[in-house]
């Protein structure tokens, strides 16, 4: 069994699959709420947070999965890109789980894990076909912290074909949900003020809509990238000409428009990169998956939608324990140095130090000597 | 008993292994100026370097040792995280020591500091706490002391805790010695005691020379401070739980407060 752990932002994450099968036998998060009253992910409160529960998180997933420490044959835990104090907490603990009994270790990237939630087996979970989606197909990933479309060739890597130029998906759904006063993070509560709205009611500037003009605006919209600060400021312009009491009344119209635009921006470039891919097969995680406009667009599409259940989609380890499955196992002592990375930060390799700058004379050697 | 012992609180990684025999074997990392600490790098190497040394693996450490600070966030979340995650594992016992208590320990143990003619100068271990502020807190010989009890000859636990650990800027260093009562002739320790050289002996404390390496965390008196204090019973199915001392609250919920009170 592989137990993976997942602590890149604000969700305490452990859970256990099968390596064999990729079957889940537990997935256990545990959702920070502390933060909504900072209107933000505080990284320090974050990182504390997780070492609260840590321990207790892998325990529960170790129970769950009916399994305890002696059936882990793999530990892995996401090594970034996130918070970085807040992804030690996780890649620590999980180093020192796997060095104590000598088990091998897979170091896995974030992304590459919205990616493998794919893979996984979910049979017998609510809301899930059960049924792994295979390699090739384009996937889109769009949640609160990031927003890609990948072509996922193997199961072990992926080409990124575009990115956020500026605001993740779920970041433009918060920021224009605040806007609407909706509170923090009030992705959902937008999404329910707009079932009441009509999506035509206001006109946002389309998917190729970034602001500016010319040569630059012209290769952002024939490239496969988002971008959602312009839409942003749309609606806050529009806000303003309504007037405080207008806009208020319009509320629901504000938001269906505003959801359908951000969809539109989405579906648009996946469209794209399906047809540049030539495939037909699109995955679709992180938790703006959840949203219900999203679903029902992508249903629309001519091409094999998989989208995993919610609980997959969102942050969580399942998918870090998938990703492993593909991912270098390295053997023990190998892992010990492994270090974290943040967002925008590529992995690099462990500095190594000088023997010299260790102090007293029992200092280090032994440490220095190869393994 | 076997005993792994680690300090994360300063920008010094330091691990000992404090073996069944009596013999401790010590590693550590020392960052230069500047240069950033190496704790999640460099901790889980050093300890399996130690290991190696000795003939041994994790599997026959009995005891868990870690320093919970005060110090630097992620520095201390590094060690207790790596310290509950082998704990966890291992099935085995975990105990956290006041990074100070350590400092002042070392201090009080002959041979140590040079002492002054009229008996043992009581501790102050000081570690940089950043924005200008040091994380003091103070000690004495518990020999001295009626109310402190002494176990086991050599590994005797010498330093009491006069005042606890907290935050204080230079300009309260005089009322955090007077009101910690030992009456004078303190000795400062730690990193806070060198970057606050000048301040500290500006109200009197003697602050050891700069080269002593009382100025840094020794694991392996935190091994001795741990094997001590350990209960000796086997953690059962309970997850560690032993956590940070941080001594300050993340800024955003001061400030949250703050213009809540405004
Ligand atoms: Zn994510």
């Amino acid at each position: 069994m592989i137990l993976a752990l997942e602590t890149s932002c604000d969700d305490t994450c452990a859970a256990v699959l099968d390596e064999a099968g990729g079957g889940l036998r537990s997935n256990v998060i545990s959702s920070q709420g502390v933060h909504d009253r900072f209107g933000g992910v505080v990284p320090e409160i974050a990182s504390r947070h997780h070492l609260d529960i840590v321990n207790l998180v892998v325990a529960q997933a170790l129970e769950q999965a009916g399994a305890t420490l002696d059936d882990v044959e793999l530990v892995a835990a996401t090594r970034g890109p996130g918070l970085v104090g807040a992804l030690l907490v996780g890649l620590c603990t999980a180093k020192a789980l796997a060095a104590a009994r000598e088990l091998p270790f897979a170091a896995v990237d974030h992304l590459q894990g919205h990616v493998a939630a794919n893979f996984i087996c979910a049979e017998g979970t609510p809301g899930s076909s059960g049924d792994s989606f295979e390699p090739p197909f384009v996937c889109l990933i769009a949640s609160g912290g990031h927003t890609l479309l990948a072509l996922v060739r193997e199961h072990d890597g992926f080409e990124v074909l575009g990115g956020t130029l500026d605001d993740a998906a779920g970041e433009a759904f918060d920021k224009g949900a605040r806007m609407l006063g909706l509170g923090y993070p009030g992705g959902a509560a937008l999404e329910r003020l707009a079932a009441g709205g009509d999506p035509h009611a206001h006109s946002f500037p389309g998917a190729a809509g970034r602001g500016g003009l010319g040569v630059g605006r012209q290769a952002f919209a024939r490239s496969l990238d988002f971008s959602f600060a312009g839409l942003k400021t749309a609606l806050l312009y529009r806000i303003r000409e309504l007037g405080e009491e207008q806009a208020r009344a319009q509320a629901a119209d504000l938001a269906a428009s505003y959801q359908a635009a951000i969809v539109d921006r989405l579906l648009e470039r996946a469209e794209r990169a399906l047809e540049h891919s030539g495939l037909d097969r699109l995955a679709v995680g992180g938790g703006v998956a959840a949203n219900g406009e999203l679903r029902r667009r992508l249903a629309e599409l001519g091409a094999t939608v998989h989208v995993p259940e919610r609980a997959l989609c969102t942050d969580n380890a399942a998918m870090i324990a998938s990703a492993a499955r593909y991912a270098e196992h390295l053997a023990y002592p190998g892992y010990l140095a492994l270090d974290a990375y943040a967002t925008g930060e590529r992995p690099h390799p462990g500095r190594p130090r000088s023997a010299e700058r260790a102090v007293g004379r029992d200092a280090t050697q032994a440490a220095e000597r190869p393994a | 008993m076997n005993v792994l012992g680690f300090d994360t609180a300063t920008p010094s990684t330091a691990v000992a292994l404090r073996l069944d025999d009596g013999v401790t074997l010590r590693g550590r990392d020392d960052p230069g100026p500047g240069e950033r600490p190496g704790h999640t790098t460099r901790l889980l190497p050093l300890a399996h370097g130690l290991l190696a040394e000795a003939g041994v693996r994790f599997a026959d450490v009995d005891l868990i040792a870690v320093g919970v600070g005060p110090g630097t966030f992620t520095g201390l979340r590094v060690g207790v995280a790596s310290a509950r995650g082998l704990a966890q594992s291992l099935g085995v016992e975990l105990v956290g020591v006041s990074t100070p208590r350590v400092l002042a320990e070392a201090a009080l143990r002959p041979p140590a500091a040079p002492r002054p003619p009229r008996g043992r100068m009581p501790v102050l271990a000081a570690i940089d706490a950043r924005r200008g502020e040091a994380f003091l807190a103070a000690y004495a010989a518990a020999a001295e002391r009626p109310d402190a009890r002494l176990r086991d000859g050599a590994d005797a636990i010498r330093a009491h805790e006069l005042a606890a650990p907290q935050a204080v800027p230079p300009a309260d260093f005089a009322g955090f010695v007077s009101a910690a009562g030992a009456g004078g002739g303190w000795l400062a320790v730690g990193d806070g005691a060198t970057r606050f050289r000048a301040e500290l002996q500006a109200v009197g404390v003697t602050v050891a020379p700069e080269d002593s390496p009382l100025h840094r965390v020794d694991a392996g008196i935190l091994c001795d401070l741990a094997a001590a204090q350990a209960r000796g019973a086997a953690p059962g199915d309970r997850p560690p739980a032993v956590l940070p001392d941080y001594c300050r609250r993340p800024d955003a919920e001061l400030a949250l407060e703050g213009a809540a009170a405004r």
